[in-house]
């Protein structure tokens, strides 16, 4: 073999990692939000978009030339990823907001219906599927200040499921249940279960041997992946009037022995992924930081919800490199892809941001956005919210909520592949950009 | 003395034109009840505008949107143009013009956006007045200060209280939290022991009675509602 041929060689097993590292929550299983292959600096056109029956939250995977994800209409979808052709569907009995994990032609996910699929990946047919002790959202009395006071309420923005990571023969994901499951990937079998004291919709990201999430009892836990035992566990904060500011939806990455989450506690953490010792906290003004952060060059990537920030901190420090002002809250993890960051918006955006400066690139907004029904936004596309939360009394904040998601939120984490960018929208359609 | 022809009708012209901005200010005058058209969705809107001694007022009630006897502000009537904005957070502006059959047709606008509007006389105007402040006991003038927890924190509180005769008691309300906030306050009043400090601007309020020289009760941002216990200021 000579030099050359070495050089494709290699260059042909790094394509084949990065289409690998595509094919996960977060790209991989230690969740560091970045992806290989070219990222589009410019708008030229919509590839194509699929519909689907309801909202699409769940984050889209690709493994050989098929897109996979999940909708809230009960489907898992698998779609040719260069036509926008459905190749197959399986129906669950409940929402899907979770993003599904491919591994050795296995398709693995989670469903509102209280149970975990193993599916086919290339027809998706049923291998396995376990029942877990139930789907249930983030509730509390008089959550956010809703009346009356004394009424449980559940939480309209508790809005993904758990997405699985799959490693060394094992698949891990968090539960309603408030359990985080460890299940034998080929048969389902219960390895262990650990648990927790609530929800956790948190997505479990690995590290030598380690799971790390956040539950919305307050606590973000390191647990051993082999027994199931507790290594450490860190104490975030608490809010026993309205439980607003408490709870981890974000999911964590770790880099360099460091754990990075965001808190509905208004904080971005790093915590150090031995120990469990907090290394820096950035705070955001009661502003809760759901999205999953991204981990690049010695930067944390991430943004919050009603401040409405995108922020890049630095991972040693976690003092501010860039700070842009966005429109909406922003709930989507953001992707890196070369020297582009992807990041959906609530308002009916996906935008691209340049990674060095953050200005942004370009923005493409999905016809319900534009439509503006009910004047959810604001003409600068900013939510109306004295307009649409003008009540807190009986379902009308919920009502509201709706009427914000369907506006075509981007929930959902954007994936890059070979240029193309692929994202779920609430407006019901999976979107592929060029 | 006879008036030449030419000159009398002139006279007819300016006395009728005088008299048109009065007949449509009165015209204007009255409930007024209709639809503003905003996309997938109608609005009911119902104003009501008088004149007071020169100068016009008026409320309006928004079913849809929680709006309620909510005062008019800006007001400006110019022949058949009638112009407001409704006060409160909602930043609502209409712009009306009064047309040949009687309607007032024009724009809703709120946050940038803009929708079609038509209001109809229904009767006479039925404008409602917005609470006004009372005084306050002697023994609650002056300073008050205290604490209290909400999400995650101590806030500190002032509360100082000045009667000003015929206008009732003025309050000055400071929140000092991660940042200084002076709230608007838009009405203090005192019912038996009960005293209440509204900024309704911003969604806050105090309520609480004097008791063993302590103001005891509660406060509440929004529907969240936390004791509050004010001692006065040394």
């Amino acid at each position: 073999m000579n030099g050359s041929q070495i050089g494709v060689l290699l260059a042909s097993l790094c394509a084949m990692a990065a289409v690998n590292a595509q094919s996960m929550f977060r790209g991989d299983a230690t969740h560091s939000g970045r992806y290989a292959g070219p990222a589009p600096r410019q708008f030229h056109r919509v590839k194509w978009k699929f519909p689907t029956g309801d909202r699409v939250i769940s984050s889209p995977v690709f493994k050989d030339s098929v897109v996979y994800f999940g909708g809230d209409d009960g489907n898992v979808y698998a779609v040719d990823a260069e036509t926008g052709r459905q190749i197959w569907k399986r129906v669950t009995n409940g929402p899907v907001p979770a993003t599904p994990a491919i591994v050795d032609g296995t398709l693995y996910v989670g469903s509102y219906d209280g149970k975990f699929y193993a599916l086919d990946a290339r027809t998706g047919a049923l291998k396995w599927k376990i029942t877990t002790e139930g789907e249930r959202r983030f509730e509390a009395k008089g959550l956010h200040g809703l009346q009356p006071k004394n009424q449980t309420i559940a939480d309209p923005f508790d809005v993904f499921l758990s997405s699985p990571v799959v490693v060394n023969g094992s698949v891990y994901f968090g539960s309603g249940d408030g359990n985080l499951y460890a299940l034998d990937s080929a048969t389902g079998d219960l390895r262990w279960k650990f648990k927790t004291g609530d929800v956790v919709h948190a997505s479990p990201a690995f590290a030598d041997g380690v799971l790390f999430f956040g539950s919305w009892d307050s606590y973000f836990y390191a647990v051993d992946a082999t027994t199931g035992k507790e290594k450490w566990r860190f104490h975030a904060g608490e809010d026993p009037l309205v439980h607003n500011q408490v709870g981890f939806q974000s999911s964590p990455a770790v880099a360099n022995g460091v754990v990075y989450t965001g808190c509905r506690d208004a904080n971005l953490y790093a915590l150090d992924a031995a120990t469990g010792k907090e290394k820096w906290r950035f705070f955001n003004d009661l502003s809760w930081v759901i999205t999953s952060p991204a981990v690049a060059d010695g930067k944390v990537f991430f943004a919050t919800s009603d401040s409405s920030l995108y922020h890049v901190v630095d991972a040693n420090s976690g003092k501010p490199v860039i700070r842009q002002q966005g429109k909406a809250y922003m709930f989507s993890s953001p992707a890196i892809v070369g020297d582009v960051v992807f990041i959906g918006v609530l308002n009916g955006t996906l935008e691209a941001r340049d990674a060095k400066t953050g200005e942004l690139l370009w923005d493409f907004q999905v016809d319900t956005s534009k439509q503006n029904k009910g004047w959810v936004l604001t003409a600068d596309r900013k939510f109306n919210v004295p307009f649409l939360y003008h009540s807190n009394w009986r379902e009308a904040p919920i009502v509201a909520n709706d009427q914000q998601i369907r506006i075509g939120g981007v929930f959902s984490s954007p994936l890059v592949v070979n240029g193309v960018v692929y994202f779920g929208s609430a407006d019901g359609f999976l979107y592929a950009l060029e | 003395m006879t008036v030449p022809g030419a000159l009398q009708r002139l006279l007819v012209i300016v006395v009728f034109a005088a008299a048109l901005p009065c007949r449509g200010e009165e015209a204007i005058s009255g409930r007024w009840e209709g639809t503003t058209h905003i996309p997938d969705d109608d609005l009911n809107v119902i104003v009501d505008l008088a004149q007071e001694n020169g100068t016009w007022v008026g409320s309006i009630i928004i079913p849809g949107l929680d709006v309620k006897g909510v005062p008019l502000t800006d007001i400006t009537v110019k022949a058949s143009a009638v112009n407001f904005s409704v006060k409160g957070t909602l930043g609502i502006q209409l712009k009306l013009q009064l047309d040949g059959s009687g309607k007032l047709t024009g724009s809703f606008e709120q946050a940038g956006n803009r929708a079609l509007t038509t209001l109809q006389k229904t009767g006479p105007s039925q404008v409602e007045y917005p609470p006004r402040n009372t005084p306050v006991a002697k023994e609650l003038e002056g300073e008050w200060k205290g604490d209290y927890q909400m999400l995650g924190y101590t806030r500190h509180v002032s509360i100082k209280f000045t009667n000003r005769g015929p206008d009732g008691a003025a309050a000055e309300f400071v929140i000092v939290g991660r940042r200084t906030n002076n709230l608007p306050v838009d009405l203090v009043t005192q019912e038996g022991d009960l005293l209440s400090v509204d900024s309704h601007e911003i969604g806050i309020s105090f309520e609480g009675r004097l008791r063993d020289g302590k103001l005891g009760g509660a406060i509440r941002q929004g529907a969240i509602e936390t004791p509050l216990v004010l001692e006065r200021a040394k």
